[in-house]
């Protein structure tokens, strides 16, 4: 037994040994830290981050990826928690989404204080403290819709914005440039709902979608909705109410295969996709790069297209639509 | 103590431990019933840091995570994450050893934070706005306790009503925003400095031990610590010893209503702004907290380190979960779990010692 427990010993000091020899190529652990996990455009932010992870790995640079959401959606006291928790864990660096661009700004600071790098992500912190902000252009992609909205309805009518969370910079930004583009191009557009807010779950979404429509519904030639949540529950609130169909122009943010199918059917005009997969991908690089000494952008643009059934079927549109998380995520 | 016809009938002293879970059945001297109250308390007292430490070395087994999991620098982040549930926790543990119950507590926590914030933005100073939100704490709790004493209400269903009442009353005066409040002294409470080492602590971390051991010793020595335990364990016997029970809930509601507010305090410092939306859920793991520290929902047990360690556990697991690098809903399913064991723990002892002990 002595014996056996010796070789276990010696194989495990010589696999110790051998490892070692063989390390000399650079190793960090990068934590990744969504605002949720469930939506779907969070899985596609965790692909490209693991996608980011596997080329990298391939180029001699061995990542640990850490993914890791706030335990409850929605709490910015829980982020906080996961922030500090990596930053005594001494992870190389953090990507972080942001859930509230305030309240995590103290985080942030104490991390880079600890001399732990933060790339932030998707959504804006009101700090100059981080190595890079890797996101959409929010504003643009709110104009965007809003542009679109103006052409569907030929320049007059009334629309229907209904806003996703407070405090939550990306979602506002959208909602500021939609409301700026349609004020600058189609002054005979009237907003008649702007003040209503969604909520983190597509339950909260669609109850408020339910209540804003049978407030607005029969006025309504227009609706925007900022991100996946509402656009989801607002359609299906359409949909209850016969509205669907583009008898009330409805156009969303991000591509939740539900939107997509929605679309399919008709039921939703245009929808402003984002690229998450890239902004996974960027934001595990630009950490790296940064850890590496390498000179990184304060701001990178992961960009943003109008997706209509018209331009859905094309190759570049189609990846975007249904971006390829089975070959990253098992 | 000890004399030594104790230790002949005693085991010796190494298996003390065992003996304790085994008492001898027909031992009625008198010595040998104070040691083993004594030996009862012990393990009473001794059995959340077992837990704790459970916990701890769990994640210590770890060679990837022990080397940044022990150090100061991390057990200054645990601790500081454990303000917010511990002083709320101070506030419960009396509450539940009177028997009560509160479901308020995040929604009571939420409003504070907003009052607080919102008293800055006005223009107070930040003594002005602490005392503030600790009073509309304290006032929540009064009218828990008026309605539970007064009118004879079930504190499950007054607390889950004030829940309501409070989250809604935080929405409705933040506007449905979260209010971000300005530079001021509050926001440094919890502010974490030299990240890399234990000292300097958090002041929150120091006020949560100081209001700790000034509950303990009210608890302890004052008439107002034993009543509770008087009502908690039998109300109708307190009542005829000429105990004003249905007074004295309403104090116990009162200062944990305080206890609450200043939780409410320190999420403010914490997320530098008052968010209506911040903390659901968390009486759940206030309760629990308490629980795992042996309190019994059934009210008449508990103590304030007890509580205190089992807020101090919570925070261990979400930390060292976080740093295993498990999934959020592994996270969920292990306090889950820890949570059961640890009640289940506690009755088993309890009812083994009671019942060959009498």
């Amino acid at each position: 037994m002595p014996a056996f427990l010796l070789r276990i010993v010696l194989t495990s000091l010589f696999l110790v040994v051998f490892c070692d020899g063989h390390s000399t190529e650079q190793s960090f652990t990068i934590a990744v830290i969504p605002k949720g996990t469930t939506h779907e455009f969070w899985k596609s932010i965790n692909a490209g981050a693991v996608k980011a992870q596997q080329e990298l790995t391939a180029g001699g640079t061995k990542i640990d990826l850490i993914w890791k959401g706030p335990l409850r959606e929605d709490d910015r006291d829980q982020q906080i928690q996961v922030v500090e928790n990596f930053m005594t864990r001494r992870v190389s660096a953090i990507v972080l989404a942001p859930l509230d661009s305030k309240a995590l700004v103290r985080p942030v600071h104490t991390a880079v204080q600890a001399k732990v790098p933060v790339v932030i992500m998707d959504s804006d912190l009101k700090s100059d403290e981080y190595v890079s902000f890797v996101a959409t252009d929010n504003y643009k992609g709110g104009q965007l819709a809003g542009e679109d909205m103006g052409k569907l309805l030929g320049g007059k009518g009334n629309v229907i914005l209904l806003r996703y969370q407070v405090g939550s910079a990306s979602t506002e930004a959208r909602e500021a440039g939609f409301l700026d583009a349609l004020k600058a191009k189609y002054p005979d557009i009237k907003v008649i709902s702007s003040d209503q807010h969604a909520g983190a779950t597509r339950e909260l979404a669609y109850q408020a979608s339910q209540n804003v429509l049978n407030r607005y519904g029969r006025e309504a030639n227009g609706v925007f909705c900022p991100c996946e949540p509402p656009t989801i529950a607002m359609t299906k609130a359409l949909r209850d109410l016969g509205l669907a169909g583009g008898k009330v122009k409805m156009i969303g943010f991000d591509a939740g295969s539900q939107s997509v199918t929605d679309m399919k059917n008709g039921d939703v005009q245009a929808l402003v996709v984002q690229n998450p997969l890239l902004m996974g991908y960027l934001g595990v690089i630009t950490a790296v790069k940064y850890l590496k000494g390498e000179k990184v952008e304060k701001r990178i643009d992961t960009g943003v297209v109008l997706v209509t059934p018209e331009n859905m079927n094309q190759p570049e549109i189609k990846e975007l639509l249904y971006p390829p998380l089975d070959k990253y995520l098992k | 103590m000890c004399s030594e016809a104790d230790e002949t009938r005693w085991p010796p002293f190494k298996w003390r431990g065992l003996a304790l879970l085994k008492p001898p059945v027909n031992s009625h001297s008198d010595a040998s019933s104070r040691r083993s109250a004594t030996s009862r308390k012990l393990i009473n007292l001794l059995g959340p840091f077992l837990g704790l430490l459970l916990v701890i070395s769990l994640f210590s087994l770890s060679p990837s995570v022990r080397p940044y999991f022990l150090t100061g620098a991390n057990f200054k982040i645990i601790l500081t994450q454990t303000v917010i549930v511990g002083v709320g926790t101070l506030g419960m543990t009396i509450i539940i050893i009177s028997g009560g119950i509160d479901l308020s507590v995040g929604s009571v926590v939420a409003l504070t934070s907003v009052v607080g914030a919102t008293a800055l933005v006005k223009g107070c100073s930040a003594w002005v706005a602490g005392s503030l939100a600790i009073g509309v704490g304290a006032a929540i709790g009064l009218i828990n306790g008026l309605i539970i004493g007064g009118l004879r209400m079930m504190p499950f269903i007054v607390t889950l009503g004030m829940m309501g009442v409070a989250r809604g009353t935080a929405k409705w005066l933040s506007g449905n925003q979260t209010v971000s409040s300005p530079e001021s002294p509050l926001n440094n409470i919890m502010e974490l400095k030299e990240p890399m080492r234990l000292l300097p602590l958090p002041l929150g971390v120091w006020v949560a031990l100081a209001l700790a051991v000034a509950m303990s010793i009210v608890l302890r020595n004052t008439v107002f610590g034993r009543y509770i335990f008087a009502i908690g364990s039998n109300e109708a016997a307190a009542k005829l010893c000429g105990i004003r029970v249905q007074f004295q809930k309403g104090i116990i509601y009162t200062v944990a209503g305080i206890f609450f507010g200043l939780a409410g305090l320190m999420q403010l410092s914490r997320l530098t702004q008052g968010d209506p939306t911040v903390a659901i859920g968390l009486e759940l793991d206030v309760i629990a907290a308490v629980v795992i520290g042996g309190a019994s929902l059934s009210g008449g047990t508990g103590t304030i380190l007890g509580s205190m360690i089992g807020a101090l556990t919570m925070a261990v697991l979400r930390n060292g979960s976080n740093q295993m690098g498990w999934p959020t809903y592994m996270q969920e399913i292990i306090i889950g779990i820890v949570i059961m064991i640890a009640v289940g723990v506690d009755k088993l002892r309890q009812g083994g010692l009671r019942g060959r002990n009498g």
